[in-house]
């Protein structure tokens, strides 16, 4: 298994000691319902529990209206869960924090703002020191591999180079947490494997911790070290398969046996109805 | 202009044509049938009655009149809504409380009021300030309200996440974005504003281009009134292309797809 500077969490000494403080964020027992137009009672979230460890990146996949959005709004503190509990850095979470940085569905970047203002939006909203922020900003922009395009705005930009834009902007005050909602969904295939790479090489640099969103079995598997299976209606957790694969993965790796195995397992855990792809 | 450019966009050429194909039939028809002056003058007799008040100066003092009561009507109309419509649109109280009254006096057409505030403010050029500005103040209103409830969902939970407080919220995302709308409403109340000037003037003044136009109908000076009529269409159309130079400037990220007069 080649190095890598964030060690996978079942590596990590804390974890394999049991230790609740050395997570970075845990949910509890979390249960969500919504009341539907014809005011019946609909449960989206049953019973969901999560930890995960600082620097882990975790995917969890399912299919559409499995809830899987509603889990992560509630982990990152734009919704409250009917019941259940959730703790990052060991502290309840009761609202938005500026622990965590969000990547949407859309990139959802303001088109009267420039490329850096866009990237710059948290440090102004945030009161940050923006001579500070700027610098690292520019530097993230690298990192997203967006140099030089700091002043574009976001309508001279490809729908790819615009979900950068929202990842530097996502990171630009330095959250302990990075919250994904399937933010290639909306690219092509190819463009979409080539934002898995990159995803994979700003996590082993940045040492965040990631979750991340998908509908995807094969992208699960590609970006994360363990898989979250969840089931629809109501959202529960089917299976949580752990990713034994080396870092960095290559996309080769997706043609091979080990990778399959993976990706049959999650298969079987989604069940018939999660034959999404 | 080359051969393929007129292939590529013939309307470059049709438009000036239909004009003149216009013009030349009105003119022989005129001519042909010998139709009175007092009824419809010829093309030609417009373009002289045309000349001779412009170079005479007295268009130009008359349009300067109106101008000045649309622009300044117009320029309370455009403060009074932006701010009356971002306050309505953001607490939802005054929105409750004010709204049937909007939609009340909007539904009232507002020139109907004209008589009453020359009453009021006499033959001088406040009451038609008055006028354009009240004709001019709905679009500017409604279009306020609608561009700032129409944001996206994604764009108010991006400022969420990062516990924007209500004022970062509206400076950075909500009115930015309903500049556009805004625009919009600008565009439609300049014109209006003229109108206003206009109806203003009709009801009772002393001088603008209305009165020009109520002067020269008595006196069956036909040909005067065309000239003013063309005068105002010119006036419009000068003050819309001014305002989406301004809008092409201001609202850059929102380009429409066609620009009149290009």
């Amino acid at each position: 298994m080649p190095a890598s500077r964030v060690l996978p969490y079942y590596e990590r000494p804390a974890i394999r000691g049991g230790q609740e403080d050395a997570l970075l964020i845990t949910a509890a027992g979390l249960n969500q319902t919504y009341v539907s137009q014809d005011r019946s009672v609909v449960p989206a979230l049953a019973d969901v529990s999560l930890a995960v460890a600082p620097g882990e990146f975790v995917t969890i996949v399912g299919p559409s209206g499995c809830g899987k959005t509603t889990l992560l709004r509630i982990l990152g503190g734009l919704l409250r869960p009917t019941s259940g509990t959730v703790h990052l850095l060991g502290r309840a979470v009761t609202g938005p924090s500026r622990n965590v940085g969000i990547v949407f569905q859309d990139p959802v970047l303001l088109p009267w703002r420039t490329v850096l203002d866009n990237v710059l939006l948290p440090v102004q909203v945030l009161r940050l020191d923006r001579q500070t922020y700027r610098a690292r900003a520019l530097d993230l922009l690298g990192l997203v591999g967006l140099k030089g395009f700091e002043g574009k705005y976001p309508h001279e930009l490809s729908g790819g180079m615009r979900q950068r834009v929202s990842l530097a902007r996502a990171l630009v005050h330095d959250p302990a947490l990075l919250l994904m909602d399937e933010p290639f969904g909306a690219l092509d295939a190819m463009t979409r494997e080539a934002m898995n790479l990159e995803l994979q090489r700003i996590w082993r640099e940045s040492g965040k911790t990631v979750a991340f969103i998908t509908h995807s079995i094969s992208e699960a598997v590609f970006l994360g070290d363990r898989v979250v299976v969840m089931s629809p209606r109501p959202g529960r957790i089917a299976d949580v398969v752990t990713v034994e694969l080396g870092r960095p993965r290559d996309l080769d790796l997706m043609a091979s046996d080990a990778f399959g195995v993976y990706a049959r397992k999650i298969r079987q855990a989604l069940g018939p109805r999660g034959m999404l792809e | 202009m080359t051969l393929r450019d007129v292939r590529q966009r013939p309307h470059v050429v049709l438009i000036p044509l239909v004009f003149v194909a216009f013009v030349a039939a009105w003119e022989s028809i005129v001519r042909a049938w010998r139709i009175p002056d007092y009824l419809l003058p010829a093309p030609s007799a417009i373009a002289r009655a045309l000349g001779l008040g412009l170079t005479n100066r007295l268009y130009v003092e008359h349009a300067w009149v109106t101008v000045s009561e649309a622009l300044l009507g117009f320029l309370i109309a455009a403060a009074t809504g932006v701010v009356l419509g971002t306050v309505i649109a953001q607490f939802r109280l005054v929105e409750r409380t004010l709204y049937p009254y909007v939609v009340a006096f909007q539904t009232l057409p507002k020139i109907a009021v004209a008589p009453l505030l020359v009453v009021w403010l006499g033959f001088g050029v406040s009451s038609k300030i008055v006028i354009a500005a009240l004709v001019a103040f709905f679009p500017v209103l409604v279009n306020v309200i609608v561009g700032l409830k129409t944001v996206d969902a994604p764009k108010l939970d991006l400022m969420r996440s990062l516990s924007a407080t209500r004022w970062q919220t509206f400076r950075f995302v909500t009115f930015p974005n309903a500049l556009p709308f805004v625009f919009a409403g600008l565009d439609i109340a300049v014109v209006f504003s003229v109108l206003g000037a206009i109806v203003g003037e009709f009801v009772g003044s002393q001088r603008g281009l209305g009165n020009l136009i109520l002067q020269f109908n008595t006196a069956l000076d036909i040909a005067g009134m065309f000239a003013v009529l063309l005068l105002l269409a010119a006036l419009g159309v000068a003050l819309h292309l001014i305002m989406q130079a301004i809008q092409r400037r201001v609202i850059f990220w929102a380009q429409p797809d066609h620009v009149i007069g290009a």
